[in-house]
This record gives C-alpha cells, structure tokens and sequence, in this order.
C-alpha cells in the first residue's frame, strides 16, 4: 500500500465565522499541490498527499516534510503536524502523533492504537469491559463474532481495524470539497457527478433501493458504477467502482497522444489474458523497441489448444508514454479472426495481451 | 384497500362505460434510439416486456443489447446490466449510454437471476446475460416478474444456450461484418427482427452497431 503524507493544520480544523479557515485551506491546497499534484483536502484541517513521488523528486522524506512544514508556516502561519503512513487512516493517526511510520510497519502501529480513535465511544467502552483495549485485540475477534454483538457500523469499524479498509467514513468530508470547488468557481465540474446524488427523483431512490437489495445480498463489491476518465487505451479509460463510493471528479481535459480512436471494444478485460501471435511460419510475432512488428501476424494462440487464423489486422499503434522507461512499451493492435470476432491486443513487457473483444 | 376486500365494488354501467385505464399502454414504454426505433412498433420497448437479442458469440450481440440502453438512460431511466463480467465502458459512452444511470453487477455468480429480480425493482431496463444456459424455471419466474414490475427485460444470449422462453421482442444476428481502412471502421450487422402479434413474420435488417463514432446507425 501507498505511504501517505498526512498534513493536519489544527487552526483549520474549525470554521472561523469571517470565511479565512476556507480562504487558507485554499491557499495551502494549492500550494501543496505545487509540490505534489495529487494532494488532497480531506477534510478542514487535514490534507494528504503520496509520499514516495515528491520523495524522490525532492530528495528524500526529510526533504518533503521540511519543505510542507516550511509551506505551512508561510501560507497560514502555524506549525503543522506531520505523519507519514500507509492508507489514509493510519497516515492521520500518525499525524496526530506526528510519527513517520517506515513502510510495512503501518500494520503494527495500527493494532497498537487504542480503541477510542475509532471515533465511537461506545464501542469502546464495550470492548474494554470486555478486556480489548487495543485495535489490533479488536480486529483478532471473528467478523462473525461482532457482528453478534453490535450493528452494521461497527462491521465497516473492524473492518478498518483489520486493514481491509484504509480509512474512516467519518474523516472525509465531502461537502468540502464541494464548497471549496465552488469559492474556486470551478462548481461546474461538480454538475457531472450530481447527476448520482443531488437533484434526485423517484428514480434515483428507487435505483438506490434495488443496488442495496444486490449489495446486500452479494457483498460489498459485487454492484458497481462505471467512471471515465482520461487515458489513451480503452482498458485505462474507465474504472468501475463499487456502488456507493465516493464519486470522482472527472477532469479530462488534457489531449492524449495516441488514444485509440472509436469504436472502442464491448468487452474490456479488466484482467488482460496472455496470447501469443504467429507468423507464417509459425515463429512468434514480437514488438520491436522501434515499435515495428517482427513480421505480420497470421495466427493467434490462446492457450495451447485454442488457435484462430487471423483474416485482417492493422497496427501496431505505439502508445508514447513514459518513454524513458523501455519496458513501459505498448502498442495496439486489433484484428479479425477468420470466426468474424474482432480483438484489441496490446504487447507490453515483450508479451501479447488480449485487452478487448469486440462483441 | 380495495384489494384487500373479498368482493370489488361493482360498478353501475354508465360509470363503467365512462371509467378508462389509469395510464395507456402507449405511454407505458420505455423509449429506443436510432436504429432500433423505426423497426419495432411505436417504436419504444413496452414496459413489462422481455426482449432477447440472441448472436452467436463475439459476433455484436454485446454491442446490440447495450445500444438498446442508450435512449432510455439519457433520458432518465435507470439501467443495470448483470452477468457481463467485463463491460466495455467507453464503448457503452460511445453507444450513447449515460453512465451515471447504469449500475452494473459484473459477476454475479450463481445468483444471476435474483440480482436481476432484485435490480427490476428499482430500474427501468435490465440487461442480462446469464453466465450458463438460463432454466426454464428461472426465466418464467424473471419475465414474469418483469410483466409485474413494468420494466423491461433483455436477455442477452448464444444460440448453443438460448433464452428458453419465447420473448415479445426477438433480435438475433445472423451475420456480422467488419468494414476496415486502416482500422476496425464499422460493423454491419444482419439482424431478424420479430415478436408477437403483428411481429411474428419478422423481417431483417442490416444496421451499422458499431460505426465510426462507436454509435449504432442504420445503414
């Protein structure tokens, strides 16, 4: 999991009635996200970035956390406290502690908290009676086993305490976000996602009705929604996310070099199945670090058995990213199979994946 | 309270001759784009029906049954499609369908069809494609929950596996055909259209799912 650099700004953390907690929040997020393009406003007071880019863009972690503290005292003019964590729970607990967490440790520190931090008094208290004081004496107890005893709450709270989840539903504050896209006059780019949430009619009640039905019936991740956003294949394009999560803003306006142009594939597999491509021959087809194929492929192989004549290809279209890196190589290539079924595949890593059907 | 009520008010005949049904059955549909709508009667899926769109396997029926979503959802009906692991969802955008109304249960495993029970509660269209050859049992009990619910079923299936039931509207492809340059252009597909009533006959027709845009057209 991602090391995450927590940022907590207690003078921020409570609404000053004259507008300057929102008008500073503002001015801090943007000057951290001059340093770290995914920063984060999680809730008043509490920002978040990922630590490992700015580390090694910077110079190392003490480089980033003298630079924020730095940042801090000169936009809003107060000490800060830093934690360093990995998944946004522990990152704000370390925060609070002002600890840096090394990683794979964030585990350990986590079963060492005591149970009052997640946020529910009577939990805790029960818990204690029972001779639990620590998350990790409550996260060893069976799902099954609290489940007896509490409610559905506190199923989400164990599962944080066993890692499972890596946040709190109560540390985001998604109105924040909103307010401060709004004072930015960005409030636009919110419309897009109302479309789930705010303006809602009978429909909407009744959709969400049904999804907790299947939710309830399935799990957690077995009913999801669909967001698209930017990328230059088909398969990097879209993410489905489980239905009651919060919605992402969808900022696509940056143009994308070698995006693959429409129709794009009724099939996108989301984990892509290796494939061999043949020549004449029968020799493998492979992509050259020029991004020329070694020959035309005539035959595709699945698995061993599972041979298809190909009857039509075109491609390779490299896709330029990350050029310094060679293996991050990749190129589309679609096809026709003599049985009509038309695929996308892609050769990444010097390997053939089968990325897209066209059904 | 009526329904609860061991014998129903009779009614005196003049009002009877003057009552008429809540809602017609002309506006009990769900709306249908282009090309599927100059090809069905009132060109709209009536509400309560079951649709099938049968195609052997890779050859369009994916992108056929999506298609038919695409009207609908933007115009503010909720879709979910079940039983489709791994949905192409720019290719659904490119087909016209408003992603923030559909919800999607990719792998519902063995409960394909009470997920679908469970989402035609609460949408107006459901898309399904069951992950085995459906049993008779489990699609009366499906078609028949959707006549109940007045939503609209379509069942997306393989004609090794077809749907067991006959449906009110039957879309099956019978031949694809892939139009190239210097890259996958357009689909032509031949399609049999038929149904009940007026339908039975059927008629075919050669539609473009997907064109250029990735959009569904007639040719």
């Amino acid at each position: 999991m991602e090391q995450l650099l927590a940022v907590w700004v207690d003078d921020l953390a409570i609404e000053q009635p004259d507008g300057s907690t929102l008008r500073h929040t503002i001015a801090l997020s943007d000057a951290l996200e001059a340093m770290c393009p995914f920063t984060e406003v999680v809730r008043r007071g509490l920002f978040v970035m990922p630590l490992r880019g700015p580390s090694r863009f910077f110079g190392g972690d003490d480089a980033v956390l003298a630079m924020v503290r730095q940042c801090v005292l000169d936009v809003v003019g107060v000490e800060v406290k830093l934690g360093v964590a990995e998944g946004l729970f522990c990152a704000e607990l370390a925060a609070h502690r002002e600890v840096l967490v090394p990683r794979g440790a964030s585990d350990a520190f986590r079963r060492a908290q005591p149970l009052e931090v997640l946020g529910r008094k009577d939990l805790a208290t029960t818990c204690q009676r029972l001779g639990l004081h620590t998350l990790g004496a409550f996260a060893d107890l069976e799902p099954a086993r609290v489940a007896e005893r509490f409610n559905q709450h506190a199923l989400v709270l164990h599962r944080v305490a066993r890692g499972e989840l890596t946040e709190l539903e109560s540390q985001r504050d998604r109105r924040l976000a909103r307010r401060l896209a709004q004072l930015r006059g960005e409030s636009d780019l919110f419309e897009e996602q109302q479309g789930f949430f705010g303006q809602r009619g009978a429909e909407d009640d009744r959709a969400e009705a049904a999804a907790r039905r299947v939710r309830h019936r399935l799990g957690a991740e077995a009913i999801v929604v669909a967001n698209l956003h930017g990328g230059r294949g088909p398969e990097d394009r879209a993410t489905l996310v489980p239905w009651g999560s919060p919605a992402t803003v969808v900022r696509d306006h940056a143009p994308w070099p070698g995006r693959l142009a429409a129709p794009s594939p009724a099939t996108t597999l989301s984990h892509p199945v290796p494939l061999q491509l043949r020549d004449e021959a029968n020799r493998p087809v492979v992509l050259s670090a020029r991004g020329v194929l070694s020959a035309a492929p005539t035959a595709v192989i699945f698995s061993s058995p599972l041979r298809r004549e190909i009857v039509w290809f075109a491609g390779p279209w490299p896709l330029v990213e990350r050029w310094w890196a060679r293996h991050r190589r990749r190129a589309h290539v679609q096809m026709v199979l003599a049985t009509g079924e038309a695929l996308l595949v892609v050769a990444e890593s010097s390997r053939w994946w089968l990325v897209g059907i066209y059904d | 309270m009526f329904a609860f009520s061991p014998t129903r008010p009779s009614l005196s005949p003049e009002l009877l001759a003057r009552v008429r049904p809540v809602s017609l059955a002309k506006t009990r549909t769900v709306p249908l784009g282009n090309p599927w709508r100059a090809l069905v009667p009132d060109g709209a899926l009536r509400r309560g029906a079951t649709v099938v769109v049968e195609a052997p396997i890779g050859l369009g029926g994916l992108s056929l049954a999506l298609s038919l979503l695409s009207e609908a959802s933007t115009n503010g009906h909720w879709a979910a499609v079940v039983g489709v692991d791994d949905p192409g969802v720019v290719a659904m955008a490119e087909l016209g369908v408003d992603l923030r109304r559909v919800l999607f249960v990719p792998r519902p495993r063995g409960a394909w069809a009470e997920s679908a029970a469970d989402l035609l509660d609460g949408v107006d269209l459901v898309l399904v494609r069951p992950p085995s050859r459906p049993g008779h049992q489990a699609a009366r009990r499906l078609m028949d929950r959707v006549r109940e619910r007045g939503t609209v079923l379509v069942a997306l299936s393989e004609p090794r596996a077809p749907w067991p039931l006959p449906a009110d509207l039957f879309f099956r492809v019978t031949q694809a055909e892939w139009v190239t340059s210097s890259r996958l252009d357009a689909r032509y597909l031949t399609v049999h259209v038929s149904g009940r009533g007026e339908m039975a006959r059927g008629s075919e027709h050669v539609v473009v799912v997907p064109n250029r845009r990735g959009a569904a057209e007639a040719r």
